[in-house]
This record gives structure tokens, C-alpha cells and sequence, in this order.
């Protein structure tokens, strides 16, 4: 009688605790660095587009850093209701910790990829280094800025991108290409954690002769800058097709009864409004209708896949990312 | 920039008397492999600003460690260790009381003048993953090892806190105010009569901002004043209490007016060998009842069913002025050989106290405004005190129960004290007490209880 009364009592307990819902709902986007102003417009679409479907508002919230370091904070507790990751193996990396579904990259067209981007080069006003390909970033005297492979996705594709050209040039000889990147490494003056901080140092800090960029990075510093050359764009010959992939975080969403509207979201990247949204900021739409209207902003460049090159994300990290890979060897060794 | 670049020209070009001397003798032009003034220039003000940028990237990565760095904290509140998210913490607190007691006119029945360490307790407090918090308190006081204190708490809501292990039963409001915070030397009578420490499991927490408080939980089940390891039967006690703060979020005078009722419940029994009753001991901590006991059935009394206590209590802190009330109903089923019976003690208490300067008195003591700083002229908070408190034994008790030979029907006591509160950490208090007893022992009443108290604490 006395414990049943101890339970009746907690349960009107838990009763005063728990409230009805509240009306509207938040979501967290845990994202990468350069993606900020993409996202605010994304938000603001999506959210006008939910309430008008459901009368629910919406208010997404976001974060950026550094791909890698941004999952390991989702690991580490960082409750994101989705991820919208520099690369595939950063998502794979939050799967891993039981957090997202295995099968993630399959619940959404193009391998959960909505958007694509390629690396390119921002050289100073006349390119007075006279910088055409990726050659000439491995030349004596050239000040190259990129973030750090380590903690950053983007730079994770800038050197990939490299490698891709050295071992084309080289016919597929590892140790060309490895002397060739240590070459270009060696000309790389200081690293930052983030594609957002590179692009600080070059364009803010004025520091380098070429940055290796996202695409869509650079045509925005362009943009940002009024159009008066004081930044160009060079396409090199050869570069990575980067497939920047999106996840909802099915763990923490079912945790904030998101699931719905967090799926909702990411499938919202693929409506031709949201694919005119992402390439209004300069990332390759998917949709082609959208790709063919914006066509004209994007250079052409010869692209090759991580697949196709290094055999997928897992293996490309393991050879040059891990403590101890390539990437230690050479650029320890430059420095 | 132009800084950088007018130093720069400065380090770099010759003076002007070396340039015009050069101009002079029309120095041949330089090879052409050489790098040029414009370039040695360009060079070494990338170098400054790659130097700059390094400095600022390393400042932004120092400021992202310290996010994510534990913090040490030492200071009036004890020593800390917290993680970076909060989520994780260990406090390391305690308080030590060197107390002394001078008995005066203690003829009929001598005690002992003495300093002792009435109190001496470390505590370590801490929370794991953000809502769970632990307490382990230790009490090496009276050259004994006591653990007072072993829980840990499910801080689910502010309205739903989950408590198991060790600690103080919901009943007695004196009793749940921390041995550091006491306004006297010593406890009133009505502490006699409620539980002191038990193990058991416990819902608690504020309702609504924190106008009522609730506890409810399971207990082992202690006797009167108990404190105990483990249980002695299959028996459990329930205990709960509610207690209301109505003017807790104002700002007027009765934001600190507190009451409710508190109350336990169980059945105990025990044996010739472990009659599981309670004795009970004046201000000055001698023994002035107990219960007949030799260990042999016709001559011991033992507890022999429902026990219950109820408690209504409150207090008020207004100004300087601090009052705190509070009564206490024990009832024990009893039985000695073939007689039994339901007896019913009883205690109560009125304690006042005024902060003379310095502070504000609480329910969690006095917090001086300024400390003791002789060559700053402040010197804390002082405070006056005084109680009027009385214990009961039920008539019944007398004479089948109870022992004769040590206890008395009644102990009726009047106290004052003087407190200095130097900081928040160290406190003198000295009182002095008379306690009255009447009835019970055959040889007549027993002389009063005169003692003078003192007390240094430190407590951090």
C-alpha cells in the first residue's frame, strides 16, 4: 500500500515535469565551414515552406567548423539533428558511433550528395604569378594557402585534387605524386583549421600567392568583393568532384521527435528551390534544369571522383590522413 | 599596413646620405638573379604578416582549448574540479567544530569539562554527466568514523529529483539544517525524536519556482535520533514532507516565511538483545532517558510495532530577525514481557535570533557582508540568540518502560547564545544552557543541566 503510494506519487510527479509540446520545433545543422550563408537562405526557404505545409514553425539552428571536427563533436554529444558534412567520411565517421543509420548514404538521391562542388585556384588582381594549373603551385617562390588536412574537409579534397593531378601526370606513379604534393606542401607557408580561416588569411590577411579553394568559396570571396578584380578564379586542367554529403542524425532526432521534419529538410536541398538556392551560392546544383540555368557561373573543368581515384573515402583516409599517413610524412618532412 | 611598410623602408633602404653616395658613382645594376628592393620587400612583409596571422591562429587555437579545458577553482565555497561542458564536477568541502563544554553546578550527576571535535567532516560532492550529483560525507568527529552521508541524485527536472543511499530522512527541520548552518552549539529537544540519518531511495524536488518543496521516500527505518548502516527486519518506513515557501519570488517581508508538516511511518520491532528503542540526551549530549533493558525478556522493553512520527514546522527570516518553530509527535507501540502499550513522546522549540551587524540571518545561517579585516575596521556579522524548547515522555512510559535508575518524564530547557560570523568560513558561537528535568526517576528529579558552550568552526 505504502510503495503503491510512493508510485502514484511519483507519477504525479513526472506529470508536473512534462508539458504539452511546444509549437514550434528546432532543428540543429551541424554543418562545415564554408556553408553559413548557404544555409541561412536554405533555413529561411524551409521554414516559410514548412509552415505553409504544416502550420508548424521551424526555427533551424546551425553550427559550422571544420568537417572533421565538427563530427567529432556530434560524437562526442553535439545533439545535431542533421549533418551536412564536407565529406563522406565524415558522416560515416558519426555513423560509426551508432548515431546515424549504416545505410545513410542510400536514403537520398546521389549518395545523399545534393549538391556538388570542385576545388579551384583564387590567384591575386592579373594572376601576376602567372598561375594556370597545379603544376605551378609546386614552383620555388609560389606562397600557396590551405587549410590542414587534418581537421579540415576541405582540405582534404585541395590535396586529394593534387594527388588526382600528380598521379595523371605521372602515370599513376605513387611516388611521383607523393613527391610532387610534398613539393606543393612545401610552398604552403602556414595552416589553417578551416576552409573559412584559408580564405581569411588570403584574401583578409593578404598572405600567399594562390589559395586552393572550394569553388564556391572562391566565387564568393569574388562576389564579396565587388567584382573588381582584385581576386580572379583559375580552373586547373584536373580536379576532385567533392560531393559534400547530408545525414539526419537519426538517433538525436528520434530523441527530439525531429525525425520527420529533419528528413523534411534534407529532402527540401533537392526541390528546385533549394537546388536554386545552392546555386545561387555557387555550389553545382544536381537538378539539371537548375545546372543548365546556372551553367554559365561554373568553369569548365575535367573532374575525376574519389571512387574512381583513391577507391572511396575510407581508404583515401587511412593512406593519407591517419597519424602517421602521407600527409604527416610530407609535410613534417617539408617543414 | 603603411606602419609595417614605413618600417620596413626603414630596415631595408639605406640612408639617404648612403643612397645619394651611391648615385653618385652610378653603381652598376644588379645582377640579374637578384631579387630587387620591391621584392626583398613584398618578401619580408609576407613574412610579418604570415608571423601576425600565425599569432592570431594560434590565440584562436588557445582560446578553442580553453572551451574545451577543465577548470580548478579554489575559494570560500571549497576546491573544484569542473569540466569545460560543466557536465562533470567534483567539490571538495568540509567543515571542522572544535566545540567546549563546561558543566557548572554538576554535583549530583558530574560530566566532564571538555574540549572535543564535536564535528570533523571532509565532503566530497560532485555530478557525472550533467544531472547526476553524489555526496559522500564522512564524520571523523568524537574520535570515531561515522559515514553520515553516501547518495547519489537524479537531478531529472527541478520537480523530479531522484535521491538513494545514505542521508537525512525528510522529517526533522533542525535536523535538516547542515551541522554547519546550526544557530546553537547543540540541536533543540525536538531533534531527540526524528530520524537521523537512514539508507533509502527518495522523490523530491520544487514546485512551481520553489513555493512548495516535497519529499517522499523508503527508509530502512531508524529509531528516534537513529543513524544506522543496515536494517535490522524486513520492515520499512515511509517518510515525507511538504513545505511551502508562498512569498519565496518577492521581495517583501515574508519572502522567507517558510512552513509545512512533515511526517514518517513504519512498523519495528525488536528483541531483548537488540530492543531497537532509542535513549535520549540533553543539549549537553548526557543521556536523560532510556528505556529498562538487561537483555532478558521480563526486564527489557522492546519495540513491538507501529511507528510514527509527525512534525509540523516553520520559520521566518525577516530584517535581522530569525525565528524558527517547530514540533515533533513520536508515537513507538511498546512492550516490556506481557505489557504493552502506544506511547506517545513529544517535543518543541522557539528559537529567535537577531543579527545585531554585519549580515542577514537564513535558514542556511548568516553571510557576513564584510569580513573580519581588523586594519579594514570591519569585523563580520554578530548575532543573538535564544530558544525555549521541551521534551515530553508519554506518562505510560513511567514506571513499566522505562529505566528509572537514568531518566527523567520531562526536560524542559532555556538557552542563549552569541554568534560572530568573521567570514564565511569561520565562526565562533558560545552558549549557555539550562535544561530542567521533572519526574521519572525514583531518587526524584534530576539537578539541572547548566553548561556553557563554545565553538570554533571552520568550514569551507
Amino acid at each position: 500500500m505504502r510503495i503503491r503510494l510512493a508510485l502514484l506519487l511519483s507519477a504525479l510527479a513526472w506529470g508536473l515535469v512534462t508539458g504539452p509540446a511546444a509549437a514550434e520545433v528546432k532543428l540543429l545543422n551541424v554543418s562545415y565551414d564554408p556553408t553559413r550563408e548557404l544555409y541561412q537562405d536554405i533555413n529561411a526557404a524551409f521554414a516559410r515552406q514548412w509552415k505553409a505545409k504544416t502550420g508548424q514553425d521551424v526555427n533551424v539552428q546551425q553550427s559550422h567548423g571544420g568537417s572533421g571536427k565538427q563530427a567529432r563533436s556530434v560524437i562526442d554529444g553535439l545533439e545535431a539533428d542533421v549533418v551536412t558534412l564536407a565529406l563522406a567520411y565524415d558522416v560515416d565517421a558519426v555513423a560509426s558511433s551508432g548515431l546515424i543509420a549504416k545505410n545513410w548514404q542510400a536514403r537520398l538521391p546521389n549518395n545523399s550528395a545534393p549538391y556538388t562542388s570542385t576545388i579551384v585556384f583564387l590567384v591575386r588582381k592579373g594572376n601576376p604569378k602567372k598561375i594556370r594549373d597545379w603544376d605551378d603551385l609546386t614552383r620555388p617562390g609560389i606562397s600557396v594557402i590551405t587549410p590542414n588536412p587534418k581537421t579540415s574537409g576541405g582540405a582534404r579534397w585541395n590535396y586529394l585534387a593534387a594527388w588526382g593531378f600528380a598521379l595523371h601526370k605521372f602515370g599513376n606513379d605513387p611516388a611521383k605524386a607523393k613527391d610532387f604534393v610534398a613539393r606543393l606542401y612545401k610552398n604552403v607557408p602556414i595552416l589553417d583549421t578551416g576552409a573559412r580561416g584559408a580564405t581569411v588569411t588570403f584574401v583578409e590577411r593578404g598572405i600567399g600567392d594562390v589559395l586552393i579553394a572550394w569553388e564556391n568559396e572562391a566565387l564568393l570571396a569574388v562576389k564579396q568583393l565587388g567584382g573588381k578584380g582584385e581576386l580572379l578564379i583559375v580552373a586547373p586542367s584536373l580536379s576532385i568532384l567533392a560531393e559534400p554529403p547530408v545525414a539526419v542524425v537519426d538517433k538525436v532526432a528520434a530523441k527530439h521527435k525531429t525525425t520527420q521534419v529533419a528528413a523534411a529538410y534534407l529532402q527540401y536541398l533537392y526541390t528546385p528551390e533549394g537546388q536554386e538556392i545552392a546555386a545561387r551560392h555557387y555550389y553545382r546544383p544536381r537538378n539539371q534544369a537548375v545546372a543548365a540555368k546556372y551553367a554559365a557561373q561554373f568553369p569548365k573543368v575535367q573532374l575525376f571522383t574519389i571512387d574512381q581515384v583513391f577507391g572511396g573515402w575510407t581508404k583515401a583516409q587511412k593512406t593519407h590522413f591517419e597519424d602517421g599517413g602521407v600527409f604527416d610524412q610530407i609535410y613534417g618532412a617539408g617543414k | 599596413m603603411r606602419t609595417t611598410m614605413v618600417v620596413l623602408c626603414c630596415l631595408v633602404l639605406p640612408p639617404p646620405a648612403a643612397r645619394a653616395q651611391e648615385t653618385n658613382q652610378q653603381p652598376a645594376a644588379p645582377p640579374a638573379d637578384e631579387k630587387s628592393v620591391d621584392e626583398k620587400l613584398e618578401e619580408l612583409d609576407q613574412k610579418i604578416r604570415i608571423l601576425d596571422r600565425q599569432i592570431e591562429l594560434d590565440k584562436e587555437a588557445a582560446a578553442e582549448k580553453a572551451k574545451t579545458a577543465g577548470q580548478a577553482n579554489a575559494g570560500k565555497d571549497g576546491f573544484s574540479l569542473k569540466s569545460a561542458d560543466g557536465n562533470f564536477l567534483l567539490r571538495v568541502r568540509g567543515y571542522v567544530q572544535l566545540d567546549g563544554r563546561f558543566f557548572l553546578d554538576d554535583e549530583q550527576k558530574p560530566a566532564i569539562d571538555t574540549f572535543t571535535l564535536r564535528r570533523v567532516r571532509p565532503i566530497f560532492e560532485g555530478t557525472v554527466y550533467k544531472i547526476f550529483d553524489f555526496r559522500i560525507m564522512p564524520d571523523f568527529g568524537g574520535g570515531q568514523t561515522v559515514l553520515q552521508d553516501a547518495y547519489m541524485e537524479a537531478r531529472l527536472s527541478p520537480a523530479f529529483k531522484v535521491r538513494a543511499g545514505k542521508f537525512k530522512p525528510p522529517v526533522g527541520l533542525e535536523r535538516l539544517q547542515s551541522g554547519a548552518d546550526l544557530l546553537f552549539v547543540e540541536r533543540g529537544l525536538p531533534t531527540n525524536l526524528v530520524p537521523n540519518r537512514d539508507l533509502g531511495i527518495q522523490l523530491g524536488g520544487d514546485l512551481a519556482g520553489g513555493i512548495a518543496t516535497y519529499a517522499v521516500g523508503v527508509f530502512n527505518g531508524v529509531l528516534d535520533g537513529g543513524n544506522a548502516d543496515a536494517d535490522t527486519n524486513d520492515d520499512k518506513d515511509l517518510a515525507a514532507r511538504v513545505f511551502l515557501q508562498p512569498f519565496i519570488k518577492g521581495t517583501g517581508a515574508l519572502k522567507n516565511l517558510g512552513f509545512g508538516i512533515a511526517a514518517s511511518t513504519g512498523d519495528q520491532k525488536g528483541t531483548p538483545t537488540a530492543p531497537n528503542l532509542p535513549s535520549y540526551r540533553t543539549p549537553g549530549q548526557q543521556t536523560f532517558f532510556s528505556y529498562r533493558s538487561d537483555g532478558t525478556a521480563p526486564n527489557t522493553t522492546v519495540a513491538d510495532g507501529e511507528r510514527g512520527r509527525l512534525s509540523p514546522q516553520g520559520y521566518l527570516y525577516t530584517g535581522p530577525f530569525g525565528l524558527l518553530v517547530e514540533y515533533v509527535i513520536s508515537r513507538q507501540d511498546v512492550r516490556r514481557g506481557t505489557a504493552a502499550d502506544r506511547l506517545e513522546h513529544k517535543a518543541w522549540q522557539v528559537a529567535a535570533s537577531w543579527v545585531l551587524a554585519g549580515g542577514e540571518p537564513s535558514y542556511r545561517s548568516v553571510n557576513p557582508k564584510k569580513i573580519f579585516d581588523p586594519s579594514a575596521h570591519t569585523w563580520g556579522a554578530f548575532e543573538i540568540a535564544a530558544r525555549y524548547h521541551k521534551q515530553e515522555l508519554d506518562k505510560d512510559t513511567f514506571p513499566t518502560f522505562a529505566n528509572l535508575a537514568s531518566s527523567a518524564s520531562s526536560a524542559e530547557a532555556w538557552a542563549v547564545g552569541f554568534n560572530w560570523y568573521l567570514n564565511k568560513n569561520l565562526r565562533l558561537l558560545f552558549d549557555y544552557e539550562d535544561t530542567r528535568f521533572e519526574g521519572g526517576a525514583a531518587t526524584g528529579d534530576r539537578e539541572d543541566e547548566k553548561i556553557f558552550f563554545s565553538r570554533f568552526q571552520i568550514a569551507f
